[in-house]
């Protein structure tokens, strides 16, 4: 850009001013500023020559008037980026004023602001509503005319017009001229105080003015003298003047100048649609310069430097600026990358607070992206595919701090406008019918009372009184239509109740339209407080059923579950047979439904109540409706496919939101939306929470009335009534790695990153380790080529070198010593650390930590191994890391690739060899997996033929067996059958016992004997026998027969496998 | 039609190749009446099993050679039951308790004591004591080496024990001094050359002397190792010259590969993949430290001079910590990020 406008302005710098003196000016006039043009001044750095020129150059041509139009054009539009920068914050009325006063004489700094144009518009048409249009058309035909310039310069220029026609041409060419440079700064400033205009700031008018008391008659003097040396001067000087003209206008127009603020102020509501378009237009060219995709990152940094406001006066998040109520009413943002100051949090609850939308993905809705460093491409693209307004950070507090309440007239704004009535329409509709419903019930109620009153049923009078009911009962549905969402789910309740009767007649075999026909319960499954009991409840009622109800506060066991309910389950109803004597009898009403709630609080206590539910709802005579939570809790697997399942979901905050505000409508409270919103979302849509929050509300209020819950109110409440979620892995990682998680506007402090460990504690580390390669490390974004490349090493090194260290720390944990108060110190070694080094953008989803499997995998090689070289042991002498190391490379070429090479020539030497060490099929199935590298499992190719015959063969043979698996041995220990085996001999103490086991020791040799038979014939009956001889012995002396028995049973040993070279083995299936 | 390096194994003392010496004083030793336990130590491959071996068939004579396998469950006290294997004669035990890991106490308590508290059955065995050999002694836990101190001493009528171990810098100081100490030196790469000649001859092969010093020097003095690779040579190809190429076993080819790919590209993606290779190796069970003894050697031919000995110094460095550490893939992976550090910010002559 700076380049840009350099080339642009170098006919000028030669034109001359001085520009040392330029400098030197602006920062002498500019003390009492001196931070904000201070920062111009650093923006401007590189541009010196630039500013110099521009200064200049309006001195000089001015007088000279529009001719070179370019170089007119030129200084104006500089003046414009400073003003701009410079006076963000400032109102942006100094700037217009001045072209009042002095539009002709004066150079016509350029930036002659849209209210400027609009007051004297406003002057000169009588007819204020009118005015606009008119300013409007007739910069539109003016634009036609000249350049098709935007709205705002249409404005400008047609104001302009009015005073100076030829003058504001060139300014009019220049700045579109400055446009088209893509000047940011200077459409952020003319959007600036577009908006401002709008507001109607009395106040800030004033205030200014003020400010610039002091400074009047010097600047006037100036402006009197030269307006070329003002011009020089910094842009200090133009608002003084400007500012001066201002008090001036006031002082002379006096009534005028405050009769048309005033009236615009009116008009906003009324004029709104053609206003807000320019208004919204506004905004719009100002957002839009940061954006091209492309890379969008370098250029809004640079604005906002540029822009001067962000970086001095921002010390951390001060400097956030209060808006007007409900400011960004209707307005959609959406955030990406990492913004300066704020976190992406804190955004997102500030265009909350003033009641914008913030949506996680840019649309063609989007109204505006802020944009932060680093955003996401695909973000980048649609933002380019939408041509959406993108801002900085600044540029949102400019809105916020610009745009009037409730978003003035725009018409984002006017659309939220007319929803809000809708809504409270509906409210209100809402509230009329749930007061009907309770005069209906207050009626029904005196009525019973009335005939009661000779019986004295007093409790129903002090039931009815609606008052004393918590909120979550008074406000209870009592319609279908009133349950906020899942309507669906609902219906399908619904009518699966409506057929019940019919299907019971087809015996559970008509499916049905929803397939519900077949099944005789329901299970109703979703988070808590999202209506499903008393959507069962209000099913139930509109469907004529009585309701019996069972649910945590009973025991559920299997047998309570099981007798208790069968009462229920053969039986009609008889609450219709009996009534008050002035009721009739309704005979009809005999059917009964059951409603299980809490299902699956079934909890140690109600052993077996899961299953008889189960059993039960297979069969149950009347509909039967389960509640629970959480479906997939793998105790809830009896309900599988037993019945038809009905998942609520939770509500949208907007279906939530109108019954909420139904209700503080009729309990007269005033809550803004936003707040209602904000508790919606805190409680992750819990409808009962949220009537509960507002209750307690209700009673603060109470006590303190006067205390409306605002927004932070609203948010610190969610936050108290906070359920904590457990992350998943998953989460956890994509949090801890996140760039936000570590920015310097991240609030998160070490014990929130911390505390992200102890989500689980167990994964977490292990995530990490698996992920922290996988991010594109923020750190070392500041570096290029070469040193980037070292950085990133540098910074993988130190995060792998922490993660050592936490294992450390892990072994103290859980080693020998079980330390586990230093699992804080676990969590900062192995995950908070490393991710603070790493912590950057992740370049794939976080992938599930291969540690597990990997730790697995190698415990069932080793088995393998182990089991290996327990066969080759009577041959070979390694210990079992020699085996792998040394041997396996040779057997594996002994045996793997010599039938690869030889095919079925090479069978029977391959077993031969195997036969050789005592190695099995499933041995050389294993030395396969074993293969590393070269050898790699997958590189073994066997030909289905050779393999056939291999396994043939093998079977076909007998081979020798080094030893008999331990489980085969097992049966003689268990022979003798006061010693059931070594184990049990060894733990037990009193002989008591050992002989109270007897019995069942016979059972599960039976059993033990039906399995091991194949092998153990010969062994086991000799076995037994010398059990029995055992048993006598042991009887004398329990103590010695145990190391006895243990001596017999090496005996055994030696007998059975010693003959075991010659003993030829059962072909193994 | 076993592998050579079984089929040739010496069985006596008296056909022991090398260390003729320590095979003297093995065999006085058995003759004497006072067979003291032993603590036979030295690298693998040195012949400390076949020297057992060969002594306690000076004991017991040819009985010993009969051997079988037995398996066995213990139980632990949290009722966890491990499978153990033992070898036995009827005159001696041979165990490896390191294969039941951490619960390698309960199976040397049990055991011995066991075998100690009974007399050798066979009256007309020539020592009235059994011999009961500990495999892998240096990798017994401290527990299981406290056990076996009271052991040694209290059932010494009845109980001999040879311990091996690599090394006795494991084994605490209490079973050290009950033991005699006997060093098994490795061969040195002349007898290696010796003993593969005369293999080959035996096998009738020819004899390529050049080849078997290549193979000595390969072995690192291991003479298991060096009659398996002086069989797979023989073994895949027909015709052995002094040129004939060394195979060397899967594993270190693929760390081979891992060093090369490490010196061949230094950054995250790269050590992602090293994990992926390194997680290879040691669920194909190569012991942590192999991997990492291998892994610095590779990479050390390759690096500057300079540089040596500071990746010596971070690999002895994350070695302890493997022995420290549970998860040993974190210090592996640490060591490989740090070595790739060190070695660009060499390669970019800055230090960072």
């Amino acid at each position: 850009m700076p380049a840009d406008i350099r080339s642009f302005f170098g006919g000028k710098s030669s034109q001359g001013s001085a520009t040392s003196p330029t400098k030197p000016s602006a920062k002498k006039e500019t003390p009492a500023r001196s931070k904000r043009s201070r920062k111009v001044v650093d923006d401007s750095d590189d541009d010196d020559d630039v500013v110099v020129t521009k200064a200049s150059a309006p001195k000089t041509k001015a007088p000279s008037k529009a001719k070179p139009e370019v170089p007119e054009g030129e200084p104006t539009t500089t003046s414009d980026y400073f003003a701009s920068s410079k006076k963000r914050g400032r109102p942006p009325k100094s700037d217009n004023t001045d072209k009042d006063a002095k539009s002709s004489s004066s150079t016509a700094t350029r930036a002659e602001s849209p209210k400027a144009s609009k007051k004297s518009t406003e002057r000169k048409n009588t007819t204020d509503a009118e005015s606009r249009r008119g300013a409007k058309r007739a910069s539109a035909l003016l634009d036609d005319e000249k350049q098709g310039d935007d709205d705002i310069f249409a404005t400008e220029y047609g104001k302009s017009g009015k005073w100076d026609d030829d003058y504001k041409e060139e300014e009019n060419d220049d700045d579109s001229d400055d446009f088209d440079l893509s000047v940011k700064p200077a459409s952020g400033a003319r959007g600036r105080p577009a908006s401002k205009k709008r507001s109607a700031f009395d106040e800030d008018d004033e205030d200014v003015v003020m400010e610039d008391v002091p400074h009047r008659p010097a600047s006037a003097a100036k402006s009197a003298t030269s307006q070329t040396q003002r011009k020089r001067k910094s842009e200090a000087v133009d608002k003084d003047d400007d500012e001066f003209e201002v008090t001036k206008k006031k002082a002379g127009a006096g009534g005028k100048s405050k009769k048309p603020r005033a009236s615009t102020a009116k008009k906003d509501q009324p004029e709104s649609k053609e206003i807000q378009d320019i208004f919204d237009s506004i905004p719009t060219i100002k957002a839009p310069s940061p954006p091209p995709p492309p890379d969008p990152d370098a250029k809004p940094s640079k604005f906002v430097f540029g822009g001067g406001k962000s970086r001095d006066p921002v010390s951390g998040s001060a400097d956030i600026p209060v808006g007007a109520e409900n400011c960004l009413a209707g307005l959609t943002f959406v955030f990406t990358g990492v913004l300066d100051t704020l976190g992406r949090e804190e955004g997102q609850s500030l265009v909350k607070r003033y009641g914008g939308k913030v949506t996680t993905a840019p649309s063609g809705k989007t109204n505006f992206v802020v944009l932060g460093s680093d955003a996401g491409p695909a973000k980048l693209n649609t933002i380019a595919k939408h041509n959406l307004k993108t801002i900085s950070e600044e540029g949102l507090f400019e809105l916020i701090r610009r745009l009037p309440a409730n978003g003035g007239d725009g018409k984002a704004a006017e659309k939220y406008e007319a929803k809000k009535k809708e809504d409270e329409e509906k409210v209100q509709e809402m509230a009329a019918e749930i007061d009907a419903e309770e005069k209906r019930k207050a009626e029904q109620k005196r009525k019973e009372s009335k005939s009661s009153q000779m019986t004295k049923v007093s409790n129903d009078s002090k039931a009815t009184n609606v008052d004393d009911l918590l909120w979550t009962s008074k406000y209870a549905p009592t319609s279908l239509n009133m349950i906020c969402g899942n309507k669906g789910a609902v219906e399908k309740l619904s009518s699966w109740l409506k057929n019940w009767r019919k299907s019971a007649q087809a015996n559970f075999k008509k499916a049905g339209k929803d397939g519900s026909g077949i099944y005789r319960s329901v299970m109703i499954h979703g988070p808590p407080g999202i209506g499903k009991t008393t959507a069962a409840h209000l099913v139930a009622k509109l469907e004529g059923y009585d309701v019996v109800e069972s649910n945590a506060s009973d025991t559920r066991s299997k047998k309570l579950v099981e007798t208790g309910l069968l009462g229920v389950l053969d039986t009609t109803s008889l609450q219709g047979y009996f009534s008050t004597s002035d009721k009739k009898v309704d005979s009809g009403k005999k059917n009964l439904v059951l409603i299980m709630d809490e299902v699956d609080g079934m909890s140690a206590g109600d052993r077996g109540g899961v299953g008889a539910m189960a059993a039960i709802a297979k069969k149950t005579q009347i509909p039967l409706i389960l509640i629970c939570n959480e479906r997939r809790l793998p105790k809830m697997k009896p309900f599988d496919s037993v019945t038809f399942e009905i998942p609520f979901r939770r509500p949208t905050v907007e279906q939530v939101r109108a019954r909420l505000l139904t209700i503080c409508f009729r309990e007269k409270m005033k809550i803004p939306p936003q707040v209602l919103d904000s508790l919606i979302e805190g409680t992750h849509a819990d409808i009962r929470q949220v009537i509960n929050m507002l209750s307690a509300v209700r009673l603060d209020q109470n006590e303190q009335p006067g205390q409306a819950l605002d927004y932070d109110k609203g948010k610190q409440m969610s936050k108290a009534w906070e359920k904590h979620i457990i992350l998943k892995p998953w989460d956890i990682v994509g949090k801890i790695l996140s760039p936000q998680m570590f920015s310097q506007a991240s609030s998160a402090t070490l014990n929130d990153k911390s505390e992200l460990y102890f989500n689980d504690h167990e994964f977490s580390y292990l995530m990490l380790q698996e992920n922290y390669l996988r991010t594109k490390p923020a750190r070392a974004n500041n570096y290029e080529g070469k040193e980037h490349k070292l950085k990133l090493l540098e910074l993988a090194d130190n995060a792998a070198s922490s993660i050592s260290d936490g294992d450390l720390v892990d072994r103290m944990i859980h080693g020998s010593q079980q330390q586990w108060s230093l699992m804080p110190t676990h969590a900062m070694f192995s995950f908070v650390r490393p991710a603070s080094y790493m912590y950057g953008n992740m370049m794939e989803r976080p992938a599930f930590t291969s540690w597990l499997g990997q730790n697995s995998k190698q415990g069932k090689l080793s088995r393998y191994v182990k089991e290996i070289q327990g066969r080759m042991r009577l041959r070979a002498s390694g210990d079992r890391h020699e085996i792998r190391q040394q041997y396996i490379p040779l057997l594996w070429d002994k045996l793997v690739s010599r039938l690869m090479v030889d095919g079925k020539d090479g069978v029977e030497d391959v077993i031969d060899f195997m036969d050789s060490y005592f190695l099995t099929r499933e041995d050389w199935d294993a030395l396969v997996e074993l293969g590393l590298g070269p050898m790699d499992e997958s590189k073994v190719k066997l030909e289905t033929q050779t393999k056939a015959s291999f396994t043939r063969l093998y079977n076909q043979r007998s081979h020798p067996l080094p030893y008999m698996k331990a489980s085969n041995v097992l049966a003689p220990k268990k022979a003798p059958k006061e010693k059931p085996d070594i184990e049990d001999a060894i733990d037990e103490s009193d002989d008591d016992e050992v002989l109270a086991d007897e019995s069942k020791d016979d059972e599960e040799n039976d059993e033990i004997d039906l399995k091991k038979d194949k092998l153990i014939r010969v062994p086991k009956k000799s076995a037994a026998k010398k059990g029995s001889a055992k048993s006598s012995t042991s009887a004398k002396g329990k103590g010695k027969s145990k190391k006895a028995n243990e001596d017999d049973f090496i005996d055994d040993e030696d007998d059975a496998p010693k003959p075991k070279k010659a003993r030829g083995r059962k072909p193994k299936a | 039609m076993a592998l050579l390096v079984d089929r040739h194994r010496p069985r006596s003392l008296d056909t022991l190749s090398y260390h003729h010496d320590l095979s003297a004083r093995l065999r006085s030793l058995a003759q004497s009446h006072d067979f003291p336990h032993l603590l036979m130590y030295g690298p693998s491959g040195a012949g400390k099993k076949t020297r057992t071996i060969a002594t306690l068939k000076e004991l017991y004579g040819p009985g010993v050679e009969k051997i079988k396998i037995d398996n066995r469950v213990f139980q632990t006290t949290s009722n966890r039951k491990l499978e153990f294997n033992i070898v036995s004669s009827v005159y001696h035990l041979e165990i490896t308790p390191s294969d039941v890991g951490t619960y390698d106490r309960v199976v040397v308590q049990e055991l011995l004591k066991e075998i100690a508290q009974t007399q050798q059955v066979d009256l007309s065995a020539k020592q009235r004591f059994k011999v009961v050999v500990i495999n892998e002694a240096d990798h017994l836990t401290r527990d299981a080496q406290a056990a076996l101190r009271r052991t040694m001493e209290k059932y010494s009528p009845n109980l001999r024990l040879i311990l091996l171990a690599n090394s006795t810098s494991n084994i605490i100081a209490p079973i050290r001094s009950r033991t005699l100490l006997v060093r098994v030196a490795a061969p040195s790469e002349e007898e290696i050359c010796t003993i593969l000649g005369a293999s080959a001859k035996r096998e009738n092969w020819s004899v390529a002397p050049g080849l078997n010093k290549r193979i000595a020097k390969e072995s690192g003095r291991n003479l298991r190792r060096a009659l398996l690779m002086f069989e797979a040579i023989y073994a895949q190809s027909e015709k052995v010259s002094d040129s004939t190429p060394i195979p060397p076993p899967d594993w270190e080819a693929l760390i081979s590969v891992v060093a090369k790919e490490i010196l061949e590209e230094r950054s995250p993606a790269r050590l992602l993949q090293v994990r992926a290779r390194l997680y290879d190796l040691l669920t194909h069970c190569i012991p942590a430290t192999t991997i990492l003894k291998t892994l610095t050697f590779k990479l050390i031919v390759n690096v500057d001079d300079t540089l040596k000995p500071e990746v010596i110094k971070w690999s002895a460095f994350y070695e302890h910590r493997i022995t420290q550490g549970s998860k040993v893939i974190f210090h592996l992976e640490a060591f490989v990020a740090k070595f790739m550090r060190i070695y660009e910010s060499y390669l970019m002559g800055m230090d960072f």
